[in-house]
Formats: C-alpha cells, sequence, structure tokens
C-alpha cells in the first residue's frame, strides 16, 4: 500500500464532507477522523485486526449520507407527517376535478373534428394521462420544496377544529328502491338492445325478422361500448348504495357519465341509426334519424351534466346520499332574494 | 418478561430525550466525542456514534455546550463543555425527572 491509496476512512470522510456546509468542512472532518482513529484504536486494544476495526466503525457510522443530513439537520423524506394530509387532499382535489375535464375536452374536440373512433379514445386517454402526470408532478415539487423550507412548513400546517368536520346529510344512503329501479331499467334497456337483433316487429321476405337498429352500429362498437358503460355503471350504482364515501368511485361514477354522453356523441357521427330496411318496411319517414340525433344529443348534454353536477355534490358533502336539490335551490333563491331586498333598502 | 423486539423498541422511545441531560450532566467536566460516547455506554445510555456527534454540534449551536480543540496531544480531539445555560438546562431537566420519577411511584403504589 503506498501513501497515495486513500484509506476507506478517507473515502468516508471525504463522502461525507461533500455534503456538508464549505463553511463546516473542516471541522466536522477533523474531528470525525479523531473520533474514528478513537474508536478504531479501541477496537484493536480490544485484539481486531486493524483492517477489520477501520471496517467495523465505519459500519457503524453507516451511510455518509445520512450522517451528513444529521449534522446538517437536512429532512430525509419528500414530504413529511407535517404537510403530508394538505397534500395527499390537494392532489386527489385536483386530479379528481381536472382530469376528467381535460380528457373530456380533449375527446369532444376530436370527436368534433370527425376523426375516427379510435383517434378520439387514444386522445382522451392520453390527454388524462398527461395531465394526471402534470398535476402529480407539480404538486409533489411544490409539497417538496414546502417540506424544506421551515417557515413555509409552519406556515402552512393549518389548525384542525372539528368544523372541519364533513357536513352530516339528512339521508346517508341513497334508497335501495332508487338502485333497483336503476337497475332494473339498465338490464331492461340492454335486453332490448340485444334482442333486437333476433326479433323485430318486421320480417323480409324469407319470413326472417329485419333488425330495428342499423347492423354498422354494432359492427363498429358503439353500442357494445354503451352495453360495457352500463354494465360498470351498475357496479359503481351498487357500490354508491352501500359505501358511505369513496373518492375513487366517486371519479369513476363521473368518468362512466361522461364516456357515456361520449358514447352517445358517436352514435349522433352516424347517418343511418334505424335500420334502412326497417324503416321502409315499417313506412317511416327518412328525418326520423335527424330527430333521434337531436334526441342523443340532448340525452347525452344531461347525462354530462347529471354526472358532473352529482359528482361536485358529493365531493362537497364527502357523501354519496343524494343531494337534495329542492332544499338546495330554495336556497339559493331565497339568498338571491335577500341580497335584492338589500341593495333596495 | 415481554417480547424482546417490543421491549427494545418502547425501552429506546422512553430512553430517547434522556440522552440530553446525560450528555449535559457529563460534560460539566470537558469531554470528547469518543470518550463521551464510551462514558455514555458505560452508564447504560445506550446511543449510536452517528447519533451522539451530530447531536453535540446541536447542543453547541443551541448555546448548551461550549467547544475548543485541544492540541497538546498527538491527536487533536474538540472538547465540549457544559455552558451555563446547559447547567441551567440540565438542573430543570433533572428536577423534571424526579417529579415523573415520583409521578410513576405513586401511580405504582396506588395500584
Amino acid at each position: 500500500m503506498t501513501a497515495t491509496t486513500p484509506t476507506l476512512t478517507d473515502r468516508y470522510v471525504d463522502a461525507l464532507v461533500s455534503r456538508l456546509p464549505v463553511k463546516q468542512r473542516t471541522d466536522i472532518e477533523q474531528e470525525l477522523r479523531a473520533s474514528i482513529s478513537d474508536a478504531v484504536e479501541h477496537h484493536i486494544d480490544a485484539g481486531k485486526d486493524p483492517a477489520d476495526a477501520e471496517r467495523a466503525v465505519l459500519t457503524e457510522l453507516g451511510d455518509p449520507a445520512r450522517l451528513a443530513a444529521r449534522y446538517t439537520d437536512r429532512s430525509l423524506q419528500l414530504i413529511g407527517p407535517a404537510v403530508y394530509l394538505d397534500y395527499m387532499r390537494l392532489l386527489t382535489t385536483l386530479l379528481v376535478i381536472v382530469v376528467p375535464v381535460v380528457a373530456a375536452v380533449a375527446g369532444f374536440t376530436k370527436l368534433l373534428s370527425g376523426q375516427a373512433a379510435g383517434i378520439v379514445i387514444t386522445s382522451t386517454l392520453g390527454a388524462a394521462a398527461t395531465t394526471a402526470i402534470h398535476i402529480a408532478f407539480w404538486t409533489t415539487l411544490i409539497f417538496a420544496f414546502i417540506e424544506r423550507s421551515s417557515e413555509l412548513r409552519s406556515a402552512t400546517a393549518r389548525q384542525w377544529t372539528p368544523d372541519h368536520l364533513p357536513e352530516p346529510s339528512p339521508t346517508r344512503r341513497p334508497h335501495v328502491a332508487t338502485m333497483i329501479a336503476e337497475i332494473v331499467m339498465a338490464v331492461l334497456f340492454a335486453a332490448f338492445l340485444l334482442l333486437s337483433r333476433t326479433m323485430s316487429t318486421q320480417t323480409d321476405a324469407n319470413g326472417d325478422p329485419i333488425e330495428f337498429l342499423s347492423p354498422a352500429l354494432w359492427r363498429d362498437g358503439p353500442l357494445y361500448a354503451l352495453l360495457g358503460i352500463m354494465a360498470v355503471g351498475l357496479v359503481v350504482t351498487v357500490a354508491k348504495t352501500y359505501m358511505h364515501w369513496s373518492a375513487p368511485v366517486a371519479v369513476a361514477g363521473l368518468v362512466l357519465n361522461l364516456a357515456a354522453a361520449a358514447v352517445l356523441v358517436w352514435l349522433t357521427s352516424y347517418d343511418q341509426l334505424l335500420n334502412p330496411a326497417f324503416m321502409t318496411a315499417v313506412g317511416w319517414p327518412a328525418d326520423v334519424d335527424r330527430w333521434i340525433d337531436l334526441g342523443l344529443l340532448i340525452a347525452a348534454g344531461i347525462v354530462a351534466l347529471q354526472g358532473v353536477a352529482e359528482t361536485v355534490a358529493a365531493f362537497v358533502a364527502k357523501s354519496f346520499a343524494r343531494p337534495d336539490w329542492r332544499a338546495l335551490t330554495h336556497r339559493v333563491v331565497d339568498d338571491i332574494a335577500e341580497g335584492l331586498r338589500r341593495t333596495k333598502a | 418478561m415481554p417480547d424482546g423486539e417490543l421491549h427494545a423498541l418502547h425501552q429506546q422511545e422512553l430512553r430517547r430525550g434522556t440522552i440530553v441531560l446525560a450528555c449535559l450532566l457529563i460534560l460539566k467536566r470537558p469531554n470528547y466525542g469518543y470518550a463521551l460516547l464510551d462514558r455514555l455506554e458505560r452508564h447504560g445510555f445506550a446511543v449510536e456514534a452517528n447519533t451522539l456527534y451530530p447531536l453535540l454540534r446541536r447542543l453547541e449551536k443551541q448555546g448548551l455546550l461550549t467547544s475548543d480543540w485541544n492540541t497538546d496531544e498527538s491527536r487533536p480531539r474538540k472538547f465540549y463543555r457544559t455552558s451555563r445555560e446547559g447547567a441551567a438546562l440540565a438542573d430543570a431537566l433533572s428536577l423534571d425527572w424526579d417529579e415523573m420519577y415520583s409521578a410513576f411511584q405513586t401511580l405504582k403504589e396506588e395500584s
């Protein structure tokens, strides 16, 4: 071993010192070197081999990065317990509100510009993923910064009082009857759609039934998509009935509503919704399709709005209990009336 | 005897705050890092070197300890000594400790 070969201690001290502020380096290095030498000597006196003694002492001191953090009181966690709850609250709130809105806007934009279904779906999912990653990254970055600044950390820590408890809801759960009605309606609708392939009021020259809906709707998949959404929707409805509150379920409900609205809009992009052969057989005028398109658009709007309103209400109340819209409207009207009276007086 | 691991965990919790008081008491007579570690261990205050050395600097920064480099011997060593504030804090903490001890005594008598 030549004099220029750094010992394990040299390497340890270098690794430690490089992580310390310049002002403290010399002092801590000298003190630590003395302490290491003392400890090594102690081990050798106890009959240990010098190399083993050095190794044992350094192992006991542990990772130099951790020791450096102890010397400088540096935080070894990205986001600590003081700000973690606020971090999670902000993150979930942002994700729940912003991601579906951005995804819906991206999807509808592609849809309106007449893109194929595959492109609409991929760009919707792509926009959702990109937005979610951005939100997660920037929120984490900001909170990691707050964690590292003691002034900010104490300034942002909110005092919790019982006023922060979620509002109690008059009925804790939507009625089971509502859930059953929804399931029955969904099953009837699905049965009608599926049976319309093999049963019809009209038959052709061979006596075979004439499909009511245009076969293209089955070929391209929008009706399957609608059935799939309805199936998942039933699971969410059941979950909402038996759970008091769950953010993921609430988001799933919103996503399903928006997806259903998207499929309804997708249906209107077809020139023929009803089977032309069926129309001829019944003798319906051609512009029936136009009225159906209009109906579908209105339905899509209602489904999307209902999804957003229900989800927002559920998030505000932290409950899946059906919001009492009538009481809510009365209160808003009363508030406006009160405001008008004051401005007059 | 309770489960060894569980005992060690709670013992560590119980002893955590006592290291500072022990340091302030021992360092009424100046001493350096490794010797202090050794004395603490011999008195039954198990503490890791990587906890003690940064702790000494923190106490010095808080004004509870003062330090001097001793270069009389071949190996220069940093000697720490309890300051006046440190001694006052040690007295206060000792009193707290005694109060806690008698509180435990009454608890044990009652039960």
